[in-house]
């Protein structure tokens, strides 16, 4: 083991959660610590460009602004440690152990935060395992982190309006899109946003940036059809075109936008209270008002406590860091109720939209069919019929997983954990939990677990 | 297939070489191994149990589909985030 | 009511195997498990076929390790009854029996590695022992630290997540009821049957056979039986598929591990690493929830594995998990009929996945009135006492 850092609060995350909670805690006298495995803070929504790198005019969209002006001051703070390019592997009650380039660090702190974000939801589909067929985020944090456009016809398709901007964003760094398929009609986007008026209206900003990119495709003469749904990719070695119900498309890339879940090993393995996320499935960390979880000296905030997007994931991460405060006995808890309330107000707006943004994006109805010989968990390569066989003599998840190997492999189960919900629930059993998870939340090599030789 | 790089209003840091298979790849300092390899036009991270080639998805360090082994240290390290380094050798054949 | 001539609580290995070997032999069996079959220890284990002496009975002093030495007996029945069970199930089990090694590192372990040769010896086990060079020769993957080792030709390792499921499967195939899903909560005894009930189940049987693993002790209790029987957590860990490079039972006579390759390439290393049991608001432990990985095990198990195959330092690992399985007060497994309460059979406690199945054959046998006197050193009997004033 590499090393130990001892100190006050160890924040598992640096996006717009993770900075807003070190913000609110800066200026205390405390010890903190930041943990994210990417090398530079921001979080997927600001996937930073390597340092080596210069590039002028970086999302200058305006509704990346207030987001550019938290990372801006959180990169300011010199009262915090910034523990980059280390993943998080294990997590207990006073005790985190971090993976980095050299070794394994444990870093034990009095309060632990986790804002790790949320990821993809994988959604499997004939041929989804072709090179060239991504998760839309991933192309996307390819454009923002590493200006890397992986396609020359890009061919983006789901049920999430993220779609249209990421579409845009290709679009604007002089890509192509072959088209964005919404599997869902227009018309039930429509009526969703009419269920939610109120919290539409608040949101402006965001439609607007939807409003957008809309116009930006339309200048670009990018397809935009609603109601088209992916059947299966096809290639040889990679993705060559894609088979929908409107007919083939021709694409040498494609990115599945069907929402996103939250990352919740790590709160699973403190054995924190979870409840259902969104939609999209997956696992939300439970907190209190002060974003507190049930696991005492365990904090969650961002996405990690249900996707809300990223000014909620900054409020949250706000009333964490007050609420670590007041745990710490830094601050009253009249004071700490006091500052909780605009962080509170924001987070409930912001969620309200949310809900609205659930609504229109709910890919439950639309998910493509796998085939019986589609693959479910990538990393063991258990196909759709192996589980299929299971399902009525496994109650369980693990059972399930015990008896095919989905999930045994090197992610854990995060691709394909809500892909066997599914399939769970469709045949008459819905779980009231998934995998156990276990350690370690990322593979780590044996070497680094021990002392040296 | 062909990813490329955005050039436009990018500088990047200094061109380097890393070795894929054996096979020399430029790159630049800071890029991560993907994004070298995907420039290549090399998509293939590894070989599954069918024999079929498989390519990233998350790009974000979470679906472990981009693990590649680290010749000098014998590490699998996922490509996603591990930043190219001059000289690096790669393999992504287990 | 149901009726049935055995229940069986548990659907383990044990309670499949037992279930399946009786209803071939013609018996009403329904057999009874909580969660889903191979849910417990069977399908958490390790998978070591070993049949040498266990390391936890060498370095207790020499009663228990003569006690241990007994169990020999049995293991020779195991060794036949791994060999000829993918023949009869008629499924790949992924059985691979190439040998296993028990290896010392220092010259104390050399000497309990002798000592143990020679109990093994006269209870008619043949291992054969190497010197470092040897056991290098045969096993390239060790380390250079290795200065001895125990080879047992028969020794290996079978895939845990397939043998329960398909003993399951053939006990149904013979007429069984397997009822999963079923949580036993009362027993009852009605007539000189007993009556046994729990999520909309009521069945009454001649016989019944406690094959609960380490609930057994709690199970027992539902019948007013005392039965010493503890819960231990242990922790196993997983590493990323390699080529195949071990195709042995690694074993250590001095420290705790036991290390293969699966068949799908992982290596497994355990070897009796604790895990901290989850507890109950009144203070005992609660089996239901999940235990807490020691990190100290987990170094200290990985240490062990690196000093005996440093090749694993270069893998990752990507699981580690604990299993609670059931030791008894003497380390030797419970099997066999209760005197206390006729009908009622307890098998528990030990290293069930060797002996599993042979427990089950001999057990079927003398619940359907043969012969089974190799079970009578594992009998209940010895803890009779406990039941003086129970029942
Ligand atoms: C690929 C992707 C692209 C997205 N793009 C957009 C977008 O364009 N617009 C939008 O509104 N929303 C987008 N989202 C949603 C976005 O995640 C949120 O709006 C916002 O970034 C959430 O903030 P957060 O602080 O909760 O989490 P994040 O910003 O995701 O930050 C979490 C951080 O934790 C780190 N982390 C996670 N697990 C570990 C671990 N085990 N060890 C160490 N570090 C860890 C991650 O590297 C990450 O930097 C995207 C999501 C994803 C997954
Ligand atoms: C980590 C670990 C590694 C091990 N390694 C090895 C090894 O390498 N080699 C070896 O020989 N042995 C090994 N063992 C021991 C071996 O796994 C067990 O001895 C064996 O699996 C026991 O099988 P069983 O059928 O008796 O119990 P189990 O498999 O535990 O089955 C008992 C079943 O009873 C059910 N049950 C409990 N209470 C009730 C109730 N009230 N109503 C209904 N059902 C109930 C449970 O749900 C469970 O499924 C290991 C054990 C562990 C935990
Ligand atoms: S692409 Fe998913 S971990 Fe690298």
């Amino acid at each position: 083991m590499a090393d130990r850092i001892e100190c006050d609060v160890a924040i598992i995350g640096g996006g717009p959660a993770g900075q807003a909670a070190a913000l609110a805690l800066s200026g205390h006298g405390l010890s903190i610590v930041v943990i994210d495995e990417q090398p530079r803070p921001g979080g997927q929504i600001l996937r930073q460009p390597p340092a080596r790198f210069a590039v002028r005019g970086w999302l200058e969209e305006r509704s990346y602004r207030p987001l550019k002006q938290l990372l801006g001051r959180f990169q300011a703070l010199d009262d915090i440690h910034w523990l980059g390019s280390h993943s998080v592997i294990g997590l207990q009650r006073g005790s985190v152990m971090a993976m980095g380039p050299e070794g394994v660090t444990t870093v034990t702190a009095r309060h632990i935060l986790i804002a790790a974000g949320c990821h993809d939801l994988a959604v499997p589909l004939p041929g989804w395992t072709l090179p060239g067929v991504y998760a839309a985020g991933g192309i996307q944090a390819f454009i923002k982190g590493q200006q890397l456009l992986v396609g020359n016809r890009i061919l983006v398709a789901g049920t999430h309006p993220l779609q249209l901007i990421i579409a845009a964003q290709i679009v604007a760094a002089g890509g192509s899109v072959a088209a964005v398929l919404f599997a869902q009609p227009r018309s039930a986007m429509v009526a969703a946003l009419a269920r939610h008026p109120l919290a539409a209206l608040r949101r402006v900003p965001d439609l607007l940036a939807t409003a957008a990119a809309l116009r930006a495709l339309a200048r670009a003469g990018t397809p935009i059809h609603f109601g088209t749904s992916l059947e299966a990719l096809i290639g040889t070695d990679r993705v060559s075109a894609a088979q929908t119900s409107a007919g083939t498309i021709n694409c040498d890339a494609v990115g599945l936008c069907y929402g996103f879940v939250p990352q919740s090993a790590l709160p699973r393995m403190a054995g924190a209270q979870m409840r259902p996320s969104g939609p999209a499935g997956g696992w939300a960390c439970g907190h209190d008002d002060f974003m507190r979880t049930s696991v005492p000296g365990v904090s969650a905030a961002g996405e990690t406590t249900g996707v809300a997007g990223a000014a909620a994931a900054a409020a949250g991460g706000a009333l964490a860091g007050i609420g670590i405060a007041l745990d710490l006995g830094l601050i009253s808890l009249e004071a700490a109720e006091h500052a909780a309330r605009t962080p509170r107000r924001d987070l409930a707006q912001h969620r309200a939209f949310a809900a609205l943004l659930d609504a229109v994006a709910d890919p439950r109805a639309y998910f493509p069919a796998p085939s019986a010989d589609t693959i479910i968990c990538r990393c063991e390569d258990v196909e759709q019929a192996t589980i299929a066989a299971e399902l009525p003599v496994c109650q369980s998840a693990n059972a399930v997983k015990l008896a095919t190997r989905c999930g045994m492999g090197a992610c854990q189960g995060r691709n394909c954990e809500p892909s066997l919900l599914r399939m769970m629930a469709k045949a008459g059993n819905v779980p009231e939990t998934g995998f156990t998870p276990r350690f370690p939340a990322r593979p780590v090599s044996i070497a680094d677990l021990l002392p040296p030789q | 297939m062909s990813a490329d790089r955005i050039t436009q209003d990018v500088e990047r840091g200094e061109p380097i070489t890393i070795v894929i298979d054996g096979q020399q790849v430029a790159c630049f300092a800071g890029e991560t191994i993907a994004t070298a390899m995907l420039a290549a036009g090399l998509d293939a991270f590894r070989t599954d149990q069918r024999g079929k080639p498989r390519g990233l998805l998350c790009n974000m360090g979470s679906c472990y589909e981009c693990l590649v082994t680290d010749i000098a240290t014998g590490r699998r390290i996922r490509a996603c985030l591990a930043p190219a380094a001059d000289g690096m050798e790669v393999s992504t054949r287990g | 009511m149901e009726r049935a001539d055995v229940a069986i609580i548990g659907g383990g290995l044990v309670g499949c195997a037992t279930a399946w070997r009786l209803a071939r032999k013609g018996a009403s069996v329904v057999l009874i498990e909580a969660g889903d079959i191979n849910a417990g220890a069977s399908g958490q284990n390790a998978g070591s076929l070993h049949f040498q002496i266990e390391r936890r009975f060498l370095e207790n002093g020499d009663a228990l390790a003569e006690q241990g030495a007994q169990i020999v007996a049995l293991s020779r029945h195991a060794v036949i009854d791994w060999r000829t069970i993918e023949r009869e199930l008629e499924t790949d089990l992924h059985v691979a029996m190439h040998g296993g090694l028990m290896v010392a590192e220092t010259a104390e372990q050399v000497a309990l590695l002798e000592a143990k040769a020679a109990r093994e010896s006269r209870e008619g086990l043949t291992v054969r022992t190497l010197d470092g060079d040897e056991a290098r020769a045969m096993a390239p993957y060790l380390s250079s630290g290795i200065l001895a080792a125990n080879f047992s030709a028969d020794e290996g390792h079978a895939d845990p997540r397939a043998i329960t499921p398909a003993l399951a499967e053939a006990a149904r195939g013979e007429g069984a009821q397997v009822r999963t899903g079923t949580h036993v909560r009362a027993i009852t005894r009605e007539n000189g049957r007993f009556v046994i009930r729990g999520n909309g189940l009521a069945l009454s049987a001649d016989q019944l056979l406690v094959a609960a693993g380490a609930w057994s002790a709690d199970v027992c209790a539902l019948i007013n039986i005392h039965m010493p029987i503890y819960p231990v957590a242990l922790l196993m860990n997983a590493t990323e598929r390699a080529p195949p490079i071990i195709p042995h039972l690694v074993q250590h006579v001095g420290r705790r591990l036991s290390l293969k390759q699966t068949h799908a390439g992982n290596l497994l290393i355990g070897g009796g690493w604790p895990s901290r049991l989850a507890q109950t608001l009144h203070g005992g432990f609660d089996l239901s929830a999940k235990a807490q990985m020691i990190p100290e095990s987990l170094t200290g198990n990985l240490l062990a594995a690196r000093d005996v195959v440093p090749g694993v330092t270069r893998l990752n690992l990507i699981r580690s998990w604990t299993g609670v399985t059931a030791i008894t007060s003497d380390q030797l497994p419970i099997v066999g009929p209760v005197p206390r309460m006729p009908g009622l059979w307890v098998a528990a406690g030990g290293s069930a996945f060797t002996l599993g199945l042979t427990f089950a054959r001999l057990m079927a046998d003398a619940m359907t009135g043969d012969e089974a006197d190799e079970l009578s050193l594992l009998s209940p009997a010895r803890f009779e006492h406990l039941n003086g004033f129970m029942g």
